[in-house]
């Protein structure tokens, strides 16, 4: 276990577990926390995680844990890991089952209080036409054919068959798109498990959320991303769905003879990998790239059901319905990126568990409109509390590779939480606070109570504290969909 | 993972649920690998639902696994166990294993279409797992994506 006294304060924000706290150590591993979230930090084994992270061979500079950390499997979530091309590795469970687990922000020109009396209605029609919850399957029906061009397509196929338009995909991280998907990576039973679940949110902290525009930190860039004081937003986070869980079951299980066929000495089989330059990691970075795409298309043709819950909910009632897209971000994803290490421009496969892609101003893979101003970065927070829109910064190019946080982390288990909060009581202490709630399962809701995370706000202050993002607004819920 | 919750039988329990800050943990227990393999599943099975079985919920899937060593025929076992429950809400209650070895696995696995499912069980880790010899038998805990 990492005690208090391993640890080495670097700034305010940052604390070190230096290379010789083990011999197996790589590089030195550092996190992102501040005195207060410190305790959270220290009450699991994330940190132990985070160390055997820095054994992964090719590790460039730090292995890295933004502030909502907190214990996974492997990885700890919210671990940050480059290696470096060619020989670096590729660690399927260094991405998570989930591949391109994120969260898509949604905008309209409807103020809160000209939707104060139909948000009910419309609550009930995203409920109806978002489907939901554990084994819910989508109504987009496809056959195994059209499941391999989503796939290698991305947001392209959902361009093509009308879920989508050009204004998404330009604000889509990757344009939803990752090129150099191949679906002859993808195990027919990831195809079994995909195909009815097209436009599924699913379950756990999975959600569909209206929002206010409550406080605007940074009025320019705010104006710039489409966002104003009192304004309705929605915010989707989901994923790839099974098929996404069953590509990296698969491929966690193929890699455990890389274990014996590349030497590798590893602290924990979860984190199997393969070096990037050899077969079977350029298999797994094919099928995770179809995942991804999968998971583009979920959010899109989510999306979609949005657009038609507007229509069927406030035509006649809101002149103004249309819904735009601010931004489109992954959380769970391993990206070849180039970065400067030390004055040196290198290649590398930036994993990212639970944290968020946050480029500074000027990156090249950034859409035109918001290319001078940073990368929007989207944090939701635990239900019933803020959400936040930050932007990426040059600071977080030269800490963290170009990465920030990705939510609120939890604290307590699903069973601790579902002890201390019984889902009927919350759903009435959130209809207090004016949150209308719509649920499937009211132990699932109080599995999510806002007592089982961190607070967001805390984890906000230390990136925006640390210079890894900057605060532009504050998102406040009025009403959350969930599996 | 810290503290226990309450699933255990008094003396050498079948499975117990561990807890896990973001996930599920099961701690599992058996005589043998095929005690240990069956315990793993109903643990599972408890996990994500907890309908009750009639005589007559006989409905049957044949499963057949292969894996390096017996920590990778657990996970692999388990997670055929979950593929059938995603595609076809297939919940298990029975076995009947006709042939294992530490690296491979065919058994008949009886159950029905559950009416509830409380717990969507994304994968099962490899985080940690051994198992390990006890004075019982075998014992390993797993921990599930949820």
């Amino acid at each position: 276990m990492v005690a208090i006294d391993d640890l080495v304060k670097i700034n305010d924000y940052v604390y070190e577990i230096p290379q010789s706290f083990r011999s197996d150590m790589r590089v030195p591993a550092r996190f992102f926390t501040d005195d207060k979230l410190l305790k959270a930090v220290m009450g699991d084994r994330s940190l132990e995680q985070l160390v055997n992270t820095a054994t992964l061979p090719g590790v460039v500079k730090h292995a890295l844990a933004m502030p909502d950390i907190h214990q996974g499997y492997g990885f700890p979530i919210g671990g940050v890991v480059a290696t470096e091309l060619p020989d670096g590795v590729i660690s399927p469970g260094g991405v998570g089952y989930d591949i391109n687990c994120g969260v898509r922000l949604l905008a309209t020109k409807i103020e809160r209080e000209e939707l104060s009396s139909h948000i009910e209605l419309l609550t009930g029609a995203l409920y109806n036409n978002c489907p939901s919850g554990v084994g819910k399957g989508g109504n987009v029906k496809l056959k195994k054919g059209e499941l391999e061009r989503l796939i290698e397509q991305g947001c392209h196929w959902a361009l093509k068959n009308g879920y989508a338009t050009e204004e998404d995909i330009e604000k889509t991280e990757e344009r939803g798109c990752l090129e150099g998907a191949d679906a002859k990576t993808v195990s027919q039973r990831a195809f079994d498990r995909g195909l009815g679940q097209v436009g599924t949110l699913g379950a756990g902290n999975h959600f569909l959320e209206i929002d206010v525009v409550n406080h605007v930190f940074d009025e320019k860039t705010a104006q710039r991303l489409g966002l104003f004081q009192g304004q309705i937003v929605l915010q989707i986070h989901c994923g790839s769905r099974g098929l996404g869980h069953q590509i990296c079951t698969d491929y966690v299980k193929a890699f455990q003879k890389c274990i014996k066929k590349y030497g590798l000495n590893l602290p924990d089989r979860e984190l199997v990998c393969a070096p990037l330059s050899s077969s079977e990691g350029q298999n797994y970075l094919s099928a995770m790239k179809a995942a991804a795409n999968y998971a583009y298309v979920n959010r899109q043709v989510l999306t979609h059901h949005v657009r038609r819950s507007f229509d069927q909910a406030l035509a006649g009632k809101v002149a103004n319905r249309k819904v735009y897209q601010i931004y489109d971000i992954a959380h769970n994803m391993a990206k070849i990126e180039e970065h400067q290490v030390d004055g040196k421009l290198m290649r590398l496969c930036v994993h990212r568990k639970g944290a968020t892609r946050a480029f500074g101003p000027l990156r090249p893979e950034l859409p035109a409109p918001y290319r001078d101003i940073g990368q929007p970065v989207l944090v939701p927070g635990s239900m019933g509390t803020s959400s936040w829109v930050l932007v990426g910064t040059q600071s977080a190019m030269e800490q963290t590779f170009g990465s920030t946080c990705h939510g609120a982390g939890r604290i307590l288990s699903r069973s601790q939480a579902k002890k201390k909060v019984r889902g009927t009581t919350l759903l009435e202490q959130l209809k207090a606070k004016g949150i209308h709630v719509l649920a499937g399962s009211m132990a699932g809701l109080a599995e999510e109570a806002p007592e089982a995370y961190k607070d967001v706000n805390c984890v906000v202050e230390v990136v925006h504290g640390a210079g890894i993002a900057t605060k532009v607004a504050r998102l406040d819920p009025l009403a959350v969909i969930k599996g | 993972m810290d503290e226990k919750r309450q699933k255990s039988r008094s003396s050498g329990f079948r499975f117990e649920e561990i807890e896990h800050t973001a996930d599920v943990g099961l701690r599992v227990q058996g005589k043998d690998l095929k005690a240990l393999i069956e315990n793993a599943a109903l643990g599972m099975a408890a996990i994500v639902c907890d309908d009750s079985f009639l005589p007559d919920d006989r409905m049957e899937q044949l499963v057949e696994v292969e894996a390096d060593d017996r920590e990778g025929l657990l996970v692999e076992w388990l997670s055929e166990l979950v593929f059938l429950l995603e595609t076809n809400s297939f919940i298990f209650q029975g076995f009947q294993i006709e042939n294992i070895s530490e690296t491979h696995l065919k058994a008949k696995v009886y159950g029905k279409v559950a009416e509830e499912l409380k717990v969507h069980i994304k994968a099962v880790t490899y985080h940690n797992l051994n198992i390990i010899e006890t004075k019982d038998g075998l014992e390993a805990t797993v921990v599930f994506d949820i």
